[in-house]
């Protein structure tokens, strides 16, 4: 347990790391107060789901258009011209309110005119998948208007949520922000692992350290270590940036508001997830995967680290296999199903934090089970790397 | 008691070490050969940093390698370059490997404080390490060799850095040390372990030379180191013809120390050979390369 301790001291005095998270830290607050001049008309959504309860159903919006009309006559009994500023805010708090309604009646039409196996060919077409790998897609494509039909009948999608478009809150907080704190999280994360891994050969203090009782064990302590290092940093991180993110929107009533609200239908395709999940169990199952994926990558890094024993080799190599990994499945010919086995990697994991158990994504990320499958196989993958470098090192020479 | 059993080492295709076997028992070994011979790549066999390509080495009829912690638990090592972190004072980095030694915070610190004063650096114990003199350092690393209180004490050019009242007070120090332990003292600086190793362990061409207490090894010269004063015009042949270990300049004449393994000459006074004639007659090529 000392040990752990010290190995961790060792990235936490460091002034670079330090720098950096404050840096990071204070960015993402910065991002999030700075488009915070939203939050009025953001309040809308959380208002009418406070008011007439998360789930839009037939009773709920007879109820709100007898307070719309009411509204309305109320408005139309303001006469004069010199308006307060009370009843500014109210003109436009009931302009917004009667887009939402419109967008509620409007639900139905909209999601009838969907037709996913249309949607399915379309991509086929646009990636020109043929093959295998066309057929792969084609099935993915019938079990997404399948799981949409089901969405139909049971109405999971007919929850109050701010409203796609224009605000895109999806986005801004699931690919936004979360993107920038797993890009972060992953540089500070990728540099304390290195650091923890490398440090001894760095300081040329590994001749001492290693004919220690504790010996090259000590390689195992240093992969706790950075594992432990790497949840502090992106709990830190996380909580720092999220605690601001809902201290300024204010979603105290749409935590159990659908992820897959029709509301927050921000572009082209309304969002579908595979799972009927709430807008509080998708951010924590965001967040779990993004700790997982750092888990992943901090042994990725620590691996690397004993096989070159130099932080900047270290950095540079995780780097390019980074990169690799992301652009590994534009390489592969669109025919054959290796083309989606590639796509199960932790890169595009990351990268896509929007699209986290969505089936309107595209590629492989779209596929039902590809987060759970990703983290797993890759746990297996880097599970046997860490093993692999840890019995390699304990055999090794140490100059 | 270490036993190294035809232990030999290759570097990719150029060895090292050759069929080394050696029989060590508690008491000071003095490691004396010159730069290059082999010296540290032994001390790393048996501070288990590298395995030997050929044969093995055992504590107590145990493979060192296999015994593992349980081996190194009663190491002591100094290396030849000891490292140290810039940012940490003696105290931290000793705390550290203290915890690495597997001991607990509590002795650790007492030991430590027992310690710094041995090797004379209690006012700078909380100093940090970036600041101090090569010398500081060493004894910094001597410090550390001896936290865990080793069964086996190996230290590779300890000596390396320090002034002579430094030299002296580590020759004490092992003295000392080495009533009730293994000591293993590598250099190349004979008047290090010339009095106070029981045993000098010499390296050429890769294979054990010598192994055998001072007096011993100095016999194998007895009778042909002499001493004599020639005119400094003569002093090239005079090289030519023996193997000169010694010259100093004394008012216009050379005095020479040499070895001939013959009949003496006139005016040829016949002295005791020290260890230093043994080293610089036993590696006169190596040497001269080197000069
Ligand atoms: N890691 C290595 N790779 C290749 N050759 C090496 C390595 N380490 C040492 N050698 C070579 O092995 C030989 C013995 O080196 P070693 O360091 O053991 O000598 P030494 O007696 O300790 O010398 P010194 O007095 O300079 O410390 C040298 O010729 C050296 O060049
Ligand atoms: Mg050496």
């Amino acid at each position: 347990m000392d040990i752990i301790y010290y190995e961790c001291k060792k990235a936490f005095t460091s002034p670079i790391l330090i720098a950096l998270l404050l840096l990071f830290a204070s960015y993402n607050i910065l991002l999030i107060v700075s488009t915070s001049d939203r939050r009025e008309e953001l309040k809308v959504a959380n208002q009418l789901a406070g008011k007439y309860g998360v789930g839009i159903t037939d009773d709920s919006m007879n109820q709100f258009r007898e307070d719309l009309q009411h509204d309305l006559v109320k408005l139309n009994e303001i006469t004069r011209t010199d308006y307060s500023e009370a009843e500014l805010d109210f003109f436009t708090e009931l302009q917004l309110k009667e887009k939402y309604y419109e967008m509620a009646n409007d639900i139905d039409n909209r999601y009838d005119q969907i037709d996913w196996e249309q949607i399915g060919e379309s991509q086929i077409n646009m990636y020109r998948f043929s093959g295998s790998a066309a057929d792969t897609m084609k099935n993915e494509y019938i079990k997404l208007s399948l799981r949409f039909e089901e969405m139909k009948d049971n109405d999971e999608h007919k929850m109050w949520f701010f409203a796609g478009d224009p605000y895109k809150m999806h986005s801004f907080l699931f690919r936004t922000i979360f993107g920038h704190v797993i890009f972060e999280s992953l540089i500070i994360i990728a540099l304390a692992a290195a650091l923890i891994t490398n440090y001894e050969f760095e300081n040329r203090t590994h001749l001492v350290a290693y004919t220690t009782t504790r010996g090259r064990r000590l390689m195992r302590d240093k992969l706790a270590a950075s594992l432990l290092t790497a949840t502090t940093v992106s709990v830190f991180i996380l909580i720092l940036t999220l605690g601001t993110y809902f201290a300024v929107f204010d979603y105290s009533h749409l935590w159990g508001s659908s992820i897959s609200s029709a509301l927050n239908w921000e572009y082209k395709l309304p969002y579908v997830s595979w799972w009927n999940i709430s807008f509080s169990a998708f951010l924590i199952w965001s967040i779990l995967l993004v700790y997982a994926s750092m888990m992943l990558f901090t042994a990725i890094i620590f691996s690397i680290s004993i096989f070159v024993k130099n932080n900047y080799f270290t950095f540079f190599i995780f780097a390019v296999f980074f990169a690799v990994a992301l652009l590994l499945p534009g390489f592969i010919p669109a025919s054959t199903n290796l083309i989606f086995i590639a796509g199960y990697n932790l890169s595009q994991l990351v990268m896509n934090p929007h699209m986290f158990l969505m089936g309107n994504s595209s590629g492989a990320m779209m596929f039902k089970n590809y987060e759970w499958i990703t983290i797993c196989a890759w746990t297996i993958i880097v599970v046997a790397l860490s093993y692999i470098s840890l019995r390699r090192f304990r055999k090794q020479d140490i100059h | 008691m270490i036993v190294v059993k035809n232990v030999s080492k290759y570097y990719g295709n150029f060895c090292a070490l050759n069929n080394i076997t050696l029989e060590l028992h508690n008491g000071v070994y003095g490691l004396l050969a010159p730069n290059g011979a082999g010296k540290t790549t032994l001390i790393k066999m048996l501070a288990t940093l590298i395995t030997p390509s050929q044969g093995e080495i055992v504590y107590d009829g145990k493979n060192i390698i296999h015994m593992d912690d349980e081996f190194r638990a009663l190491l002591g090592y100094l290396p030849q370059q000891f490292g140290y972190y810039n940012n940490y004072s003696p105290k931290q980095y000793l705390l550290y490997l203290a915890a690495l030694k597997g001991m607990g915070r509590k002795d650790s610190i007492r030991i430590i404080k027992e310690l710094l004063e041995k090797v004379a650096l209690s006012e700078v114990g909380n100093k940090k390490m970036k600041k101090f003199s090569g010398g500081m350092i060493q004894r910094v690393g001597i410090a550390q060799a001896l936290l865990n209180n080793p069964k086996v004490l190996i230290l590779d050019e300890p000596t390396a850095g320090l002034d002579p009242k430094e030299r002296a007070r580590f020759r004490n120090l092992l003295s000392e040390l080495a009533r009730d332990r293994l000591v293993i003292v590598s250099t190349h600086i004979v008047s290090d372990v010339e009095s106070i190793a029981n045993e000098v362990i010499m390296i050429k061409h890769q294979e054990v030379l010598y192994k055998d207490s001072v007096e011993n090894i100095c016999n194998t010269l007895a009778g042909h180191v002499y001493e004599t004063t020639i005119d400094y015009g003569h002093l090239d042949a005079f090289r030519n013809r023996y193997t000169v270990l010694l010259e100093k300049q004394e008012s216009g004449e050379m005095n020479i120390r040499f070895i001939h393994k013959g009949a003496a000459a006139e005016g040829w006074l016949s002295v005791t050979p020290s260890l230093e004639d043994v080293f610089l007659y036993e590696y006169r090529d190596e040497i001269r390369m080197e000069v």
